[in-house]
């Protein structure tokens, strides 16, 4: 039952493949990484990497909770983190007569949202008396146990989320670049920053659900990171930012699939290695002008 | 853009459709044995012995130094259960990832046996059920039930290793757990934790620990003050006649208990959670445990 490596990369493919489990695991990495390059480049260009991660911790109390409550693991991710990104969207977006002001307060408040969520998610797993093995898994991935069930869901949640960016992409865009005009244009901005919100709720209760809470980013930043600095034509960042991440996703899927290693660890490290020489490339290109 | 983004989402839905033309494809038999599989070594070695000659058996932890609550399946694991014939998991909340991964790779040709199920413990209850003479022989009787639909040919062959199995090899086990029962039943003991519960049931040992400190250490969860300074009560007044222990999940607590008990003169007992040595058989285990257990009564009680 052993696997191995060959210089035969059909036969690597083959052996890869002939499992349902990694056919699925497959899947869903492809769904989940296609949806979270998209959404993660605008949250990178919104500067709203605080409350995606916040959003993905809130699928570790959703998972718990639903674990907990017997109810299907999936609902309780998509549940949890669309509900915390309608909160974040509730909250003031300019702190009045406050120091620290718009960005700050804001941050404040979802730091404040994240650590009473990640108290609710020890509560569960405390309630849940099962003894929640698979903690690791829900913090940090896994690929051997995903169904043909959660597939479709995350199929119809990752289909829905990029029909809607669709529609609000331009809006968005506008609204992100330049808020103040957007507004004068007519832009209903606080609706449609609520609206990329719920997206990004989305794409990290999906996300969350192949790479673990703990390393969504991995996913929803590393390749939308690594794409603005190759590129600051948005179309082409979008683009680039999903190439990235359905190859590091392969990738990690694949190697962890023939090594003893987990798969949060090869995806992250693969979308390191694909940042850093962006990074690289940056500098190069810079010094030459 | 849009035109863009909605490329995305064709292709990915392309993506996603060509994958499921790739179907299944599963060896079954490893040279003329059936492929069976166990999570946890206990039920793994239970299950080598019934199958005999006729199954390779996988036990997917073998390593005592492993928690199972905490076990992180990898793919190799996945690709065990994917092929195996049989299935023996703990369920309980145990070994959750197992039926994850067997949900992952239907296979309607692979028996799969949920030991609480089985037994009808449901999750939350106590999921040690190898502790429990009773369980022992329902999942025995669930394996070679098993293993005969899967090779009606050798039926007579696995009846024979079911007989065998339970009355020569585990003979000593359940004389023992008799001889323990009529003599020390109602006996009071101190517990570490829950893994000890089921024996003591069959035993007819009473546990004063309170239940809440023994779930407690067995989930990994912080014990209640409360709870901690009744049983040194407990220890200090002599409630209990002996105090039994896992070494394999000694806390500080449990430490400080066990330190408490031998300094009050009250014979201490270690058991462990898994086959101990690991290449020990089920049997043999239980037995060398059961003895301790004789002789640490019979010092209590003098008798």
């Amino acid at each position: 039952m052993a696997v191995h490596l060959s210089w035969d990369l059909g036969w690597d493919v083959r052996q890869l493949l002939a499992f349902p489990f990694m056919v699925n695991a497959l899947r869903a990495g492809t769904i989940v990484a296609v949806v979270a390059g998209a959404i993660g480049y605008f949250m990178v260009l919104r500067r709203e990497s605080f409350a995606g991660h916040t959003l993905a911790l809130i699928g570790f109390p959703g998972a718990a909770g639903a674990t907990w409550l017997g109810i299907n693991e999936s609902a309780g991710f998509f549940g949890f983190c669309v509900a915390g990104a309608l909160v974040i969207a509730a909250l003031p977006a300019q702190g009045r007569a406050n120091p620290l002001g718009g960005y700050g307060e804001r941050s404040a408040v979802i730091g404040t949202v994240q650590a009473f969520a990640l108290a609710c998610g020890l509560l569960f797993v405390t309630l849940y008396h099962g003894l929640l093995s698979g903690l690791n898994d829900l913090l940090f991935g896994t690929i051997i146990g995903i169904t043909s069930r959660q597939v479709v869901t995350l199929l119809v949640a990752g289909v829905a989320a990029l029909a809607v960016l669709a529609v609000i992409a331009r809006p968005l865009l506008f609204a992100t670049v330049d808020a103040d005009v957007a507004r004068a244009r007519g832009v209903r901005v606080r609706l449609v920053g609520a609206a990329f919100l719920v997206l990004l709720g989305v794409a990290a209760a999906g996300t969350s659900q192949v790479t673990g809470t703990l390393l969504v980013f991995a996913l929803l930043v590393a390749p939308a990171a690594t794409a603005v600095r190759i590129t600051a034509r948005p179309v082409a960042g979008v683009v680039l930012s999903v190439v990235i991440a359905v190859v590091v996703t392969w990738l990690g899927e694949g190697v962890a699939y023939f090594s003893p290693y987990p798969i949060g660890f090869w995806v992250t490290t693969f979308a390191f290695g694909f940042f850093l020489l962006a990074g690289g490339y940056r500098a190069l290109a810079d010094r030459r002008g | 853009m849009p035109v863009r983004l909605t490329t995305a989402v064709l292709s990915l839905a392309v993506v996603v459709l060509a994958g499921c033309t790739l179907g299944p494809s599963t060896s079954v038999v490893a040279g003329g044995r059936i492929d069976v599989v166990a999570t946890i070594s206990v039920w793994g070695n239970i299950l080598a012995q019934l199958g005999g000659a006729h199954v390779h058996a996988t036990s997917i932890i073998s390593n005592p130094d492993v928690d199972p609550h905490d076990y992180e399946p990898t793919p190799a694991d996945a690709r065990t259960i994917a092929t195996a014939r049989l299935l023996v998991r703990n369920g309980i909340g145990y070994d959750a990832w197992a039926g994850r991964a067997a949900a992952a790779n239907p296979d309607s040709r692979r028996t799969d046996i949920d030991v609480g199920k089985l037994v009808g413990v449901p999750v939350g209850g106590n999921p040690h059920r190898w502790y429990a003479p009773a369980d022992v022989t329902k999942v025995a009787d669930a394996i070679t039930a098993g293993l005969k639909r899967i090779d009606p040919g050798d039926a007579a062959y696995f009846d024979a290793q079911r007989t065998a199995f339970e009355t020569s090899r585990l003979a000593p086990y359940h004389r023992l757990v008799e001889e323990i029962r009529s003599a020390y039943g109602g006996t009071p003991i101190g517990a570490s934790e829950s893994v000890v519960t089921p024996l003591a049931e069959a035993l007819g040992l009473k546990v004063l620990t309170p239940q809440r400190f023994l779930d407690a250490i067995s989930e990994g969860a912080e014990p209640s003050a409360a709870d901690k300074s009744a049983i040194d009560r407990q220890i200090a007044r002599g409630e209990i006649e002996v105090y039994v222990f896992n070494r394999q999940n000694s806390t500080p607590d449990v430490a400080a208990q066990v330190a408490a008990a031998r300094a009050r003169g009250i014979p201490v007992v270690s058991i462990t959670e898994v086959l101990s040595p690991p290449t020990a058989s089920f049997q043999d285990w239980q037995v060398a445990q059961l003895q301790a257990l004789r002789a640490a009564l019979a010092d209590a009680s003098g008798r």
